[in-house]
């Protein structure tokens, strides 16, 4: 036989309170699970673009801040390291935004597009790599349009037309892609339908250098080549340093990283302030109880020990419904904004860890009255 | 060490008794507040208990009864004079220490202060558990509640217990342990009379059989009679320590009455 599991007893006596306590836990772990989700759906957006490209190395201009907010330079500059031992390929990107006019609506909104040159395998995407694909790219006027684009851009038909920054445009095709954060959708267009939308802008200057090694060349070796011969108007980064790079940026220089981290930061203190109200309550009413066993005998690590028995009792209780709620909102979440939000084990574990803490925290601020509860007074 | 001589006491006791008694109390003084705010609550207490012994405490209210109680059960540190419970010196102990010495001694609250969230025998398992008995804790616990005539509750919550019923649980809770001694503040306040006559004919019982010592402050007139002796403590002093026997024939005013007429 164990001792008698009095946190426990104590926290189900009360039904009432018990339900309010986990709900109150669950909602904090909620908001924690979505700022950290939103947080996380920056950052992978940032990258999932990178994913879909078809390059070991990155050529952009110093002054380029991350993918979406690119400063075009020379295209001189990707040519000159053309002949580097170990390069396969090289190929010039432009990015641009653009107005799109939802057909249905009339309303023209912020488009992301890329260009390239339609025989360049830029993009990964199965869609593009089709022979009448490469051909309805080179019609003009014409581009292939972003699946998770937001539904305010309106239908995305192939052969639908509309009007983008006053010049009738057609839909040759779609892909799956996603801007993340940066775009709300995204079109590709051929490097030659880029210089009709974007005139005067020259396709001399390129937003983007892309750099396709041979297999098996080290990049590294290749990028620190690149940086001897070009000029100190261009960065030369691996694709792992631009994904870091767009990744930094984000976190550091917006504010989103620390909106999202100020958001874990309240709902944490939510929790611990609804812990903390339910536990001081409990300890208020069992006062003389908690007195009594004083007089009988138990030591105050007796009663602290209860408390944060109670006070992880409810964080675990909190979390579970906290964590289901949770898992559904990334999945309406991903369906409402198409943004790259998942649940993974990592962090299943930091919010549980994170939540116990939180518990913990309100624990020990109200153990306090139960220890000093004065088995004097109880007579 | 110790003297013979106590004033308190009704009969002339031997060392051995003394060094033996359950409480054995000397120039006890105690006050509330320091410094300006300091209220002396007790003048001079001596004071023995023998083992054994049902005393009953009784005194005008803010007399300083509970007070008494609760330093003789450890449960405030007193600061002068020598306080032996259970042939401890408990003036001067650590918090730590005082614990211990509250192990060793059952309280009785007027309110029977039970764990709602508990059913009796768990209420009275939590006293048998602080002595690390857990594996019969259940069989002391249901024994315990049979003596006190609640074989048939042990299973109850307090919610579902009358008051003489929750009240009977405290008594179990606070004999499992078999303590030596006893400290009781008005158990029978918050019962009705019959209840309150069956708790403390109980109490005597259970006392009787396991030479337990008892101290108990009542208001209660209707049960001195289970005392063996009646002590009174007015403005913090004892004013009179008698037998039964005595306080009755000194207080009953019939016999008052008779012996006027006799005269
Ligand atoms: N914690 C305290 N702080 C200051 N003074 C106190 C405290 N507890 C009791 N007193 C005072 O000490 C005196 C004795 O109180 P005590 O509770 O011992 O009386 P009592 O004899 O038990 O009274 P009653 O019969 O009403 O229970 C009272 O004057 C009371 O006001
Ligand atoms: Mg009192």
């Amino acid at each position: 036989m164990k001792r008698t599991p009095l946190a426990l007893l104590n926290l189900l006596h009360e039904r009432t309170r018990l339900v309010v306590a986990i709900a109150g836990v669950a909602f904090a772990v909620l908001l924690i699970f979505m700022n950290l989700g939103f947080q996380g759906a920056l950052l992978a957006s940032t990258t999932i673009m990178y994913d879909q490209i078809d390059a070991d190395i990155f050529l952009v201009s110093p002054q380029s801040l991350e993918i979406s907010s690119t400063k075009a330079f020379p295209r001189e500059r990707l040519y000159q390291v053309a002949g580097i031992e170990g390069v396969a390929r090289v190929m010039p990107l432009y990015m641009e935004y653009l107005l799109w006019r939802n057909p249905d609506t009339r309303l023209s909104r912020a488009m992301f597009v890329f260009a390239i040159n339609p025989q360049d395998p830029v993009f990964k995407m199965p869609e593009l790599q089709t022979a009448d694909a490469i051909a309805a790219l080179q019609r003009p006027n014409t581009v292939f349009i972003d699946r998770r684009s937001r539904s305010e851009f309106g239908p995305q038909t192939t052969g639908l037309e509309t009007e983008a920054d006053r010049r009738r445009v057609t839909i040759g095709g779609q892909y799956t892609l996603g801007g993340g954060f940066a775009a709300d959708g995204t079109l590709i267009m051929s490097d030659q339908n880029f210089r009709r939308f974007f005139a005067p802008r020259p396709l001399s200057l390129i937003s983007m250098g892309l750099v396709q090694l041979v297999p098996g060349t080290n990049a590294d070796q290749v990028v620190a080549t690149m940086r001897t011969r070009l000029p100190p108007d261009v960065r030369v980064l691996t694709k792992a340093d631009m994904i870091a790079s767009d990744r930094q940026f984000w976190q550091e220089n917006t504010a989103i990283g620390f909106i999202f981290g100020l958001g874990v930061a309240v709902s944490f203190i939510v929790g611990i302030v609804i812990v903390y109200q339910i536990l001081y309550t409990d300890i208020r009413d069992h006062l003389r109880e908690y007195a009594t066993l004083k007089a009988m005998g138990y030591g105050s690590r007796y009663l602290f020990q209860i408390v944060l028995q109670e006070s992880i009792i409810l964080a675990i209780l909190g979390y579970i419904p906290g964590l289901l709620i949770s898992v559904a909102l990334y999945d309406l979440t991903f369906r409402a904004t198409q943004l790259p939000i998942a649940m993974n084990p990592g962090r299943i574990l930091s919010v549980l860890l994170l939540t116990i803490f939180m518990c913990s925290v309100s624990g020990l601020v109200s153990v306090r009255r139960a220890v000093t509860a004065d088995p004097a007074d109880v007579f | 060490m110790e003297t013979p001589h106590n004033l308190s006491l009704p009969q002339s006791t031997a060392i051995a008794e003394i060094k033996d008694a359950a409480v054995h109390i000397k120039n006890l003084n105690y006050s509330f507040g320091r410094g300006d705010l300091c209220k002396q609550v007790l003048y001079d207490i001596n004071l023995t208990l023998p083992r054994g012994q049902i005393v009953i405490m009784t005194g005008p209210s803010g007399s300083g009864k509970t007070t008494l109680l609760t330093l003789i059960g450890a449960l405030r540190s007193a600061q002068e004079g020598s306080l032996r419970v259970l042939n401890q010196e408990i003036v001067g102990l650590s918090n730590r220490q005082l614990v211990e010495v509250r192990r060793n001694i059952g309280f009785i609250f007027q309110a029977h202060n039970l764990f709602e969230s508990l059913t009796a025998a768990q209420n009275v398992e939590m006293a048998v558990e602080l002595t690390g008995e857990f594996a019969t804790k259940r069989d002391q616990a249901t024994a315990i509640l049979t003596q006190v005539g609640l074989k048939d509750r042990v299973d109850y919550k307090p919610d579902a217990l009358s008051g003489g019923q929750k009240q009977r649980v405290a008594i179990a809770r606070a004999l499992v342990n078999q303590p030596r001694l006893i400290l009781a503040d008005e158990p029978t306040a918050a019962l009705d009379k019959k209840s309150g006559r069956d708790v403390v004919t109980l109490m005597q019982k259970l006392a009787k059989e396991q030479g337990k010592t008892i101290l108990m402050v009542t208001h209660d007139n209707r049960i001195l009679d289970v005392a063996d002796r009646i002590i009174n403590l007015v403005d913090g002093r004892l004013e009179s320590d008698e037998t039964l026997d005595t306080f009755v024939t000194t207080h009953d005013p019939k016999v008052l009455d008779r012996r006027m007429f006799i005269l």
